[in-house]
């Protein structure tokens, strides 16, 4: 979990009035917002990494917020979007839904289902970055194997048993199983179950 | 002293004979005195005067009734080779001569009588022409030393008889102009009076039977000598008929152009639904932020107000934004004006970006400053370059966004003229097309009306201007017109 940074919600509009009263509208709830007039501004600003949400003007001169949206994806930014259109705009908005937001809403809007949607985007956020998270911390693990231990991680994780493990590494069983002791420590697996999950979780993330 | 006369003298006595002929009366007639001395007058009449003299003398002295002498009239002779023609006749009666002899003075006025017909002919000629021309002229004298003159066709336009001298006909005219013309005329008329001694005006007046005619009318004063004033002279013509044809041409085409543009205005909906939704979109967040700030128990009533000014200015931009459209597409009188070219871009700039931003084409305008102000309508200039560059939109439909921008650019040029230009990064015209372009009902876009072009052309031709396309350089295609500036033109 990340706790050292608040999360934020990112506003990118080109029309002033709608930019600036958003901004208000988040600030009278409380929560931090940064505005942006572009999506260039915005990539240059390199807050696709924060935490928080994206909440994107879908039509804009230069960069449109699809655009922006392709490049967010290039760079691999999790920040879920939640697309601001105008009526008549569905075809690009089930667009954007293709391509991974998480919501649009159409202008005019209430402002509590624009504050839904932003909370909803909020934890969604939250749970990527955990999850995110838990997969460095289990890559960080994976490192620290040697590559005997990897080995040995890998036919476990294939469901050998310790025997045809030795065989197949050519060692003792003796041997296997100390091995097998400091894969489960260094990964602080509670059960193979656990130590499974794990692997998997990040080989899934690789593919 | 008889052969020194230019007039024929003749004397007969009481019987008719020729007594006397004298030299002007050979060469009229071609005889010598000698051949007709002696001879029954009647030789020098033709039918039925020559039968019938010798009667008239019989009768002249036996009742003693004159019907020619000392009278005089216009009668026909007959020359020597039997040829015809008029002649003033006057007879006198020798005073004391017994028995009686009379004395005949004849003028030859075959010329006169050439120069009447001529005249009458001409006079025909003119009334002739007045009535195909719906043209009448007339003659006021001033001083009162002869009575107007009104031609006959004059007479018609205005309903009245040639003798109307109880009304002048200024006074006529000034108590039938059309309320809306009256200025006018009596502009007119003061000019008339002035220095200036002439005008040429033209003014619609409601006559005494109800019907309205406009009428063109030139006058001129002539003075004497002494250059007092002595008389107005003019002609008045009728252009009813051209007028109306030309007022129906007009409304007919002021209601394609505003038909145009509301169809312009249509393919631009939904960018201006776009745009008005903007404002209505902050405006309702403004409020729900308002009363979020205003529940808040930390409230800062710096925000609230902050937030009540912008939803003011919102307000204000969408009100702005329905202004702009509502005199946009409204049906309106024509008029001119001077415009300022880059105050024109400014004022058009909403609504071109509404439909640029809805197609994701950047609009550049490109103004260069300090241009001179030009004569003309607006709203039909703002119709021209919408339509330009909704054209230019359009043609890069097909393009990748990052070549998706319309250039607008002003610039003045040499001959005094402005040019507008709106280039864009399509495809460019096909030469079939090119070759069409400006025909009505030519269109190479499924919902196009074909007209857009063809009227732009003909508002810029009505503002003295030239519309033309050429390639843009690279790609696309450039629409360029002109309008003379108005500084150029305004030297009356």
């Amino acid at each position: 979990m990340i706790k050292e940074i608040k999360p934020t919600v990112f506003v990118v509009d080109d029309d002033a009035a709608v930019r600036d009263s958003l901004r208000m509208l988040l600030k009278s709830v409380g929560l931090p917002v940064e505005v942006f007039e572009s999506g260039q501004e915005f990539l240059d600003a390199d807050r696709d990494d924060r935490p928080g949400c994206l909440v994107l003007d879908i039509r804009m001169p230069g960069m449109s917020g699809l655009e922006l949206q392709v490049k967010l994806n290039e760079r691999h930014s999790i920040l879920p979007i939640i697309f601001i259109t105008g009526h008549g705009d569905v075809p690009m908005a089930v667009e954007a839904m293709q391509a991974g937001a998480v919501d649009f809403i159409q202008k005019p809007f209430r402002d509590q289902d624009l504050l839904d949607r932003i909370n909803q985007a909020l934890e969604k956020d939250a749970g990527s970055r955990r999850m995110l998270a838990e997969r460095n911390m289990i890559r960080k693990r994976l490192e620290s194997l040697t590559p005997r231990e990897k080995e040995v991680l890998d036919l476990v994780v294939a469901g050998k048993a310790n025997k045809v493990i030795a065989g197949d590494l050519n060692l003792s069983q003796r041997t296997v199983e100390i091995h097998r002791a400091r894969v489960m420590e260094k990964m602080e697996a509670h059960s193979l179950a656990h130590l499974v999950r794990m692997v998997l979780e990040v080989e899934r993330a690789e593919e | 002293m008889l052969d020194s006369a230019v007039d024929a003298i003749i004397v007969i006595d009481h019987r008719g004979h020729i007594e006397q002929f004298n030299l002007a009366a050979e060469r009229i007639f071609g005889y010598r005195a000698a051949e007709v001395v002696g001879r029954n007058v009647n030789v020098l009449m033709p039918a039925p005067y020559h039968a019938e003299h010798d009667g008239y003398l019989d009768r002249y002295q036996s009742t003693g009734e004159a019907r020619i002498i000392g009278i005089g009239r216009e009668v026909r002779a007959c020359r020597k080779d039997g040829t015809e023609f008029p002649c003033d006749l006057a007879v006198g009666k020798v005073q004391g001569a017994v028995p009686p002899r009379f004395i005949g003075f004849i003028r030859d006025i075959t010329q006169r009588k050439l120069a009447d017909e001529r005249l009458r002919r001409s006079e025909s000629e003119l009334r002739l022409a007045q009535g195909l021309a719906n043209l009448g002229n007339y003659v006021v004298h001033l001083d009162r030393s002869e009575p107007d003159y009104y031609s006959a066709q004059l007479c018609r336009i205005l309903g009245i008889g040639a003798t109307n001298d109880n009304v002048p006909l200024t006074a006529l005219l000034q108590r039938w102009v059309h309320p809306g013309d009256r200025e006018k005329l009596d502009e007119a008329f003061a000019d008339l009076n002035s220095d200036k001694a002439e005008c040429d005006v033209e003014y619609r007046v409601v006559l005494d039977d109800g019907s309205t005619r406009h009428l063109h009318h030139v006058a001129q004063v002539a003075h004497d000598a002494n250059g007092n004033l002595l008389k107005h002279v003019g002609t008045i013509h009728d252009v009813t008929d051209r007028r109306q044809t030309e007022d129906e041409a007009r409304q007919l085409q002021d209601r394609l152009t505003h038909f145009s543009r509301l169809s312009t205005m249509g393919e631009m909906a939904a960018g201006l639904a776009h745009e008005i939704n903007q404002p209505l979109s902050a405006i309702a967040t403004y409020a729900q932020a308002c009363q979020r700030f205003v529940r808040s128990p930390t409230r800062d009533d710096a925000d609230v107000l902050e937030a009540l000014e912008q939803i003011n200015a919102q307000a204000l931009r969408a009100g702005e934004v329905i202004r702009r459209l509502r005199n946009f597409v409204k049906n309106r009188e024509v008029k001119r004006e001077p415009v300022e070219c880059n105050r024109l871009l400014d004022d058009l700039r909403t609504l071109a970006e509404t439909d640029a931003r809805l197609h994701n084409v950047r609009l550049r305008i490109d103004a260069e400053p300090g241009l001179p102000t030009v004569s003309a309508d607006p709203i039909q200039l703002q119709q021209v370059i919408l339509n330009l560059v909704r054209n230019a939109i359009d043609a890069m439909a097909e393009c990748p966004e990052s070549r998706r921008e319309v250039l607008l650019s002003t610039r003045r040029l040499p001959e005094g003229e402005i040019e507008f230009v709106v280039a864009d990064h399509g495809s460019g015209l096909a030469p079939e097309a090119a070759e069409h372009l400006f025909n009505p009902f030519f269109t190479t876009k499924s919902g196009g009306t074909g007209l857009g072009l063809a009227i732009s052309r003909s508002i810029v031709r009505a503002h003295g201007g030239r519309l033309w396309h050429t390639p843009n350089a690279g790609t696309g295609a450039r629409f360029h017109f002109t309008l003379p500036a108005a500084s150029a033109s305004k030297g009356e």
